[in-house]
This record gives structure tokens, C-alpha cells and sequence, in this order.
């Protein structure tokens, strides 16, 4: 059972590495052996709003084959709902419709889609997300179990969902899932992914990571609750290049876990591309939030819109930074952003941390951010007509967040983000 | 369900240290319908904000009693649920959350756990009482208040006091910003629900209102006391003489 700390020697690592994978191709153990390198080589990531010091996270065993999925009847009925489940970082279930298959839809786990179409992802893995950028980007990028491989044919559009769902038990220490989609011109997809584990007393570590590839004039809605018990330390990194007048439409749903540092980034370097990006977060306890949002303008006429709703009570602790980022050359391009977050309680601290970069006139930004407490004179007013003061912080939150949650597009991942958010507010 | 008695005895209010209500008393029961005239600053918002129990105000003594049951040992939403209703001179806005919604979620908790009620009695009721009220159906499904001119926010006020039935209506400054059509509506609201089982106590500066809503009781507040009462004639007078002619009363009676 090594720990992080325990881990002296690079040869453990790369023994360790070599031997869970075996099966692979000598360009990705290379892959893996140098990002085990780099992962040994790098500090913990320093985040001023975040000490990750105190939190023991190098006790956290890495290296240990994790435990098989006990089988249970609850868990039996969820992977039923899921195209792809994923236990301790391993696939256990994909279920493919036949409309899919024949309209040439590749869907595979990440370790099978390296051995039958390794050149799609000899091309594709580490292009969006550089795996050297801090120390737990290189630990997914090193030793990654497994994951959702995705690829969409040009001008192929799914009528349903592509749902996944990862799944921690609480005897697993580390879960590193990596997830690559390539969106082929002018197709159009849906990827709904789910983070839940069970409750248990030991820490794990989570380090997530997906890279989506979207080709000219393809649409991609990407939805992603996360529900994790309070014992996981997640780490996670999304990305999406966006082509030539694509679009990505982001929506996460942050509810779980006791750490979070969460980042999506999106890099309109085609002209004409879109990302529009949605995070509602909820913190209860002592969570502590760190997620960054980015929207790097490289090419013309791009365009961006990101917004953030957040919640806390108790003695909850969120960052949420966001960046637009414009780059010389992106002309004509359009940045917003907005963030507001309402605070339950006056332990709650959060910090929201509007960003613009931006390096060339001829562009259109904008930024906005509040965060403040639940306004004394409107409790007021709703318990003068007969709501409790619970009932009344729950309508006061449910309006809070509506405007952002019933503009998500999608009907059952618009109700789990509901449900989800039911949950907190009855913690 | 018997009459409603909402009494007021020597009530005497601060806020921040500073007295605000002097020793207040008064009562409205079912059926009867008062008036609390008086100028700027005397105290009548403090009143109708104290009987409903903000907690900016702290009575340092006297009593409100509601059937003979203490409302000041109650929370806001218990006085609610014991029938009090407050329509408020500034609502607050709600974003998010739709009239209907709101209201919805007000009767449900004032008929109690288990008890909701039935979505389509739910919307008959509202269609109804809209109707009554001469309002646009579109209202229900906008937030909360949020946008409303100061017209529309009155009569969701009265709306609300439809739909949620209460015992003792305390409205305060309903008038204020309303046209003359608007005044008659709320009137119109008003007597609707006026019986046995319903009293209210209108707080208002203009006899306008007055003229509509036919008021048994008029009494006039100042300096955070009931200074004079009496019937609607004394409205009139009051509007023909205006407050310095009480004020130069009250002297001689010193």
C-alpha cells in the first residue's frame, strides 16, 4: 500500500505503471512512464485560496490494484440506467444501442478503444489537456485506469444521451478516470457523466480527466454531477478544443466530496466557435471548492458565455475563478461572464474571482460577480405568510438557483441537478 | 370557526433603544373594518410590522392578544397560520420563484404536513380570485414581485390575502402609488372577505381610500399613541382640518 509519501524511488512507480499495463502499446507506456516521472518530479500544485498542505493528501494510497465491484442490488439497478459504468476506475458495463453501431458511433472503455483504434487515440490523448500542468494532472496522466472513449462520426446526431456513471466503493484509495470524445464535423452528441461513491471513513483520491475534440460545426452538450462522499479528495480537469463554428455547452453540477479542485477550460482557436459554460455548486459542511472556469479566445469571431450559481451553508469554503481569456489575433470575439453566489450562513466564506485577459482591441468582454447573504427583509415577508423559516430559505434558494438550472436543455440531467440540490438543502 | 379578536393593550415598541410605540391600544374583531390615520413618522408601520413580528422591533411592554392567545410569544409564520395577515408596503422581490408558485407553497403550509392542495382546486382558486381582481393570468407565472410597478405589487398583495383567507388583515399603506381604479379593486378585495370571520385593520394617510372601503372605526395615531376615534366622519373632518387641528385638541385637553 504506497502512499504518495511512501513513493521514493521512481522505479516503484514505473514498475507499478508497467505492470497494470501491460497489454499497451510501448508510445503509451512511454506516455506513462515519463508522466510518472513528471508526477515525481512536481511540488504539490500551490492554490492560494486552497492550502492542499494540511490535508494529508500523500497518505492516500496510488499504488494498489483497487478492489473488484462487490455486487449489490443497488448498485446492479444503477449501471442499468448507464450506457457506461465505471467501479474504482474500472469499466464494468457498456451498453451500446444498435441505432448507435450502425450509424458508426464508437463507443468504447478508454483500455479497449487503445487496442482497436489506437491510432484515434495515439492522435487525440493529451492534446486538450497538458498532463504535466500540475502534480495530480500527471498522476491521472501516468496511471489512468480507464474510461469513457467516444467517437462520432461527421454529421451523425444522437437522439439520446450518452450516460455515464463512475462509481467509488469505500475500500478504493484511488480512482483516475480519463475520458477522450471526438466529435467528427457537424455531428451533434449529449454526455451526461455521474461521480458517486459510497460513504466510508477512509480518504480517496480522485483525479479525473476529459478531453473533448470538437471537429468543424459539431454541438456537444457535456453534463456532469458530481455527488462524491465527503472522504474523496477530487481532483478534476476538463477541456474541449472547439472547431470551426462548434459549439460546447458545459453544465456541471458540483454537490459532493470534502475537497474539490475542479477546472473546465474551453479553446475557441477556430473561428466562429462557442462555449457556453454553466457550474451551479452547493456547499454544506466543511467542503472547501476551488473551480476554475476558462474561455481562451485564440481565433476571430469566437464567442463565450460562462456563468456560476453557488450556494453555501455551515462552514463551506468555495472559490470560483473565472477567466476569459483573449489572445491577440481573436478579433471581433465576445467574452461574458457572471457569478453570484448566496451565502446561508456567516461561517460560509466564498470567493468569487472574475477574470479578463485580454490582449486586442476589437473584442467585446464583460464580467460581473456578487456573493451575499440571504436578504433578512425577504424571510421576513415569506414567513409573514405562513412558511417556516426552513421552507423559506428553500424557496429563497430554489429561486436562486432556477433562472440557471432550468435554462440547462436537458430534462433528466436539469432534474437530477434539482434533486441533487433538494439533497443540500435538507443536509 | 368563532369571531376573530385581535387586541392591543398598551403596547410600547423600540427600535435600537429608541422608543417608537408609546403605550398603544386597540382592538379589531371580525366584522369591522378600522382605520389608522396619522402623519409621517408616528409609528403606523412600526405597528403593522410589530403585530406580524420583525424582528427589528422589540416590544418592551404590553400585550396582542388574538383570540386571547399571545401572538408576541409566536413566530412570524405561526401569527400567519393563527390568521394574521400582513400586506406589506415595500413586498420584496423574489426572483426565481413564480406568484403561484409562492402561493402554492403559503397555503400548503398553512394547511399543514401532509395536506397539500390539489393542483387543480389550486388553479381554479387563483384563475378566481385573478379574475376578481381584474388581473393579467400571465401574473402567476412571473416572479415573485420582481419587475411588478408598485401597482401590481399592491394587488398581489391583496391577491395573496384572497387566496390565503386569513382572520385579521393588517394592510399597510395599500393605497399608496394607486390610481383611483386600483384603490376601488383593492376595496373590492376587501369587502369581499369582510363577515363574521374577517376583520382588517387599514393603515392609510389619504381619506381616498377611506371613501371606498367604508371603514367603522377611524382612529387617528400620533406620536406612537391612539390619540382620537371615532367614526368615518372623523376622516372627513380630519381631511378638512388636517393633523394641526387635532395637535391644537390635544393641547387644550392638556
Amino acid at each position: 500500500m504506497a502512499s504518495m509519501a511512501d513513493i521514493k524511488i521512481t522505479n516503484q512507480l514505473h514498475q507499478f505503471a508497467a505492470e497494470q499495463h501491460r497489454d499497451e502499446p510501448n508510445w503509451l507506456m512511454n506516455r506513462r512512464l515519463h508522466l510518472a516521472d513528471t508526477y515525481l518530479a512536481l511540488p504539490l500544485p500551490v492554490r492560494q485560496r486552497t492550502p492542499l498542505k494540511n490535508r494529508k493528501l500523500d497518505r492516500i494510497p496510488i499504488l494498489t490494484v483497487q478492489p473488484d465491484a462487490l455486487a449489490s442490488d443497488s448498485l446492479t439497478e444503477l449501471l442499468k440506467l448507464v450506457n457506461l459504468a465505471m467501479v474504482n476506475g474500472r469499466v464494468v458495463q457498456i451498453a451500446i444501442p444498435q441505432s448507435w453501431k450502425d450509424k458508426g458511433v464508437i463507443l468504447l472503455s478508454m483500455k479497449d478503444a487503445v487496442q482497436s483504434v489506437p491510432q484515434l487515440v495515439q492522435e487525440y490523448l493529451g492534446t486538450v489537456i497538458n498532463d504535466e500542468v500540475d502534480k495530480f494532472q500527471a498522476l491521472n496522466g501516468a496511471l489512468w485506469q480507464d474510461g469513457l472513449f467516444v467517437y462520432i462520426p461527421p454529421r451523425v446526431a444522437l437522439d439520446e444521451p450518452i450516460t455515464v456513471m463512475h462509481y467509488g466503493d469505500a475500500q478504493a484509495t484511488s480512482i483516475l478516470p480519463r475520458n477522450l470524445i471526438i466529435a467528427d464535423k457537424e455531428s451533434s452528441v449529449v454526455i451526461v457523466e455521474q461521480y458517486l461513491s459510497e460513504p466510508g471513513a477512509a480518504k480517496s483520491l480522485w483525479s479525473a480527466a476529459t478531453e473533448i475534440v470538437l471537429k468543424e460545426g459539431a454541438v456537444m452538450h457535456y453534463g456532469a454531477i458530481q455527488q462524491l462522499a465527503p472522504a474523496a479528495e477530487v481532483f478534476v480537469r476538463r477541456g474541449c478544443t472547439v472547431g470551426r463554428d462548434a459549439v460546447v455547452n458545459w453544465h456541471i453540477g458540483e454537490f459532493g466530496a470534502g475537497l474539490v479542485v475542479s477546472e473546465h477550460l474551453s479553446i475557441l482557436g477556430e473561428p466562429g466557435g462557442k462555449s457556453e459554460s454553466t457550474t451551479v455548486f452547493f456547499g454544506s459542511s466543511n467542503q472547501h471548492q476551488d473551480y476554475t472556469a476558462i474561455d481562451r479566445h485564440i481565433a476571430p469571431h469566437t464567442t463565450s458565455r460562462m456563468v456560476a450559481r453557488g450556494v453555501m451553508k455551515n462552514e463551506a469554503r468555495s472559490v470560483f475563478t473565472g477567466i476569459t481569456d483573449i489572445k491577440k489575433g481573436a478579433v471581433g470575439s465576445d467574452g461574458r461572464q457572471k457569478e453570484k453566489i448566496l451565502m446561508l450562513s456567516d461561517t460560509a466564506r466564498a470567493d468569487a474571482i472574475p477574470s479578463l485577459l485580454i490582449e486586442e482591441n476589437d473584442v467585446f468582454a464583460a464580467h460581473a460577480a456578487s456573493a451575499g447573504p440571504v436578504d433578512e427583509a425577504t424571510i421576513f415577508y415569506l414567513m409573514s405568510r405562513g412558511l417556516s423559516k426552513p421552507e423559506a430559505v428553500r424557496l429563497i434558494v430554489q429561486g436562486f438557483l432556477a433562472p440557471v438550472i432550468d435554462a440547462i436543455p436537458l430534462g433528466p440531467l436539469r432534474q437530477d441537478v434539482w434533486n441533487a440540490v433538494e439533497r443540500k438543502i435538507a443536509q | 370557526m368563532a369571531t376573530p379578536v385581535l387586541e392591543i393593550k398598551d403596547l410600547h415598541v423600540e427600535i435600537d433603544g429608541k422608543p417608537i410605540l408609546k403605550g398603544l391600544t386597540l382592538s379589531v374583531k371580525g366584522g369591522e373594518v378600522h382605520a389608522i390615520m396619522g402623519p409621517n413618522g408616528t409609528g403606523k408601520t412600526s405597528l403593522a410590522q410589530t403585530l406580524m413580528g420583525h424582528p427589528h422591533y422589540q416590544v418592551t411592554s404590553g400585550q396582542v392578544l388574538l383570540d386571547g392567545q399571545d401572538v408576541l410569544a409566536m413566530r412570524t409564520d405561526q401569527r400567519a397560520r393563527h390568521g394574521l395577515f400582513l400586506a406589506m408596503q415595500y413586498p420584496s422581490e423574489i426572483s426565481g420563484v413564480t406568484t403561484a408558485n409562492f402561493l402554492r407553497t403559503a397555503i400548503n403550509s398553512q394547511r399543514g404536513e401532509g395536506k397539500p392542495i390539489p393542483l387543480k382546486e389550486f388553479r381554479d382558486k387563483l384563475d378566481d380570485a385573478m379574475r376578481f381582481l381584474e388581473m393579467d393570468p400571465k401574473f402567476s407565472n412571473r416572479y415573485l414581485n420582481e419587475g411588478f410597478s408598485g401597482g401590481e405589487k399592491k394587488r398581489n398583495e391583496i391577491l395573496q390575502m384572497l387566496m390565503l383567507k386569513p382572520r385579521i388583515a393588517i394592510l399597510d399603506e395599500i393605497d399608496s402609488g394607486l390610481d383611483i381604479d386600483a384603490i376601488k379593486v383593492v376595496a373590492m378585495g376587501v369587502h369581499s372577505l369582510i363577515g363574521p370571520d374577517f376583520g382588517a385593520l387599514v393603515i392609510t394617510h389619504y381619506q381616498r381610500i377611506l371613501n371606498y372601503l367604508k371603514p367603522d372605526v377611524v382612529h387617528i395615531m400620533m406620536d406612537g399613541r391612539v390619540v382620537k376615534s371615532g367614526d368615518s366622519s372623523l376622516a372627513k373632518e380630519l381631511e378638512a382640518k388636517g393633523y394641526d387641528w387635532v395637535r391644537s385638541e390635544l393641547l387644550h385637553e392638556v
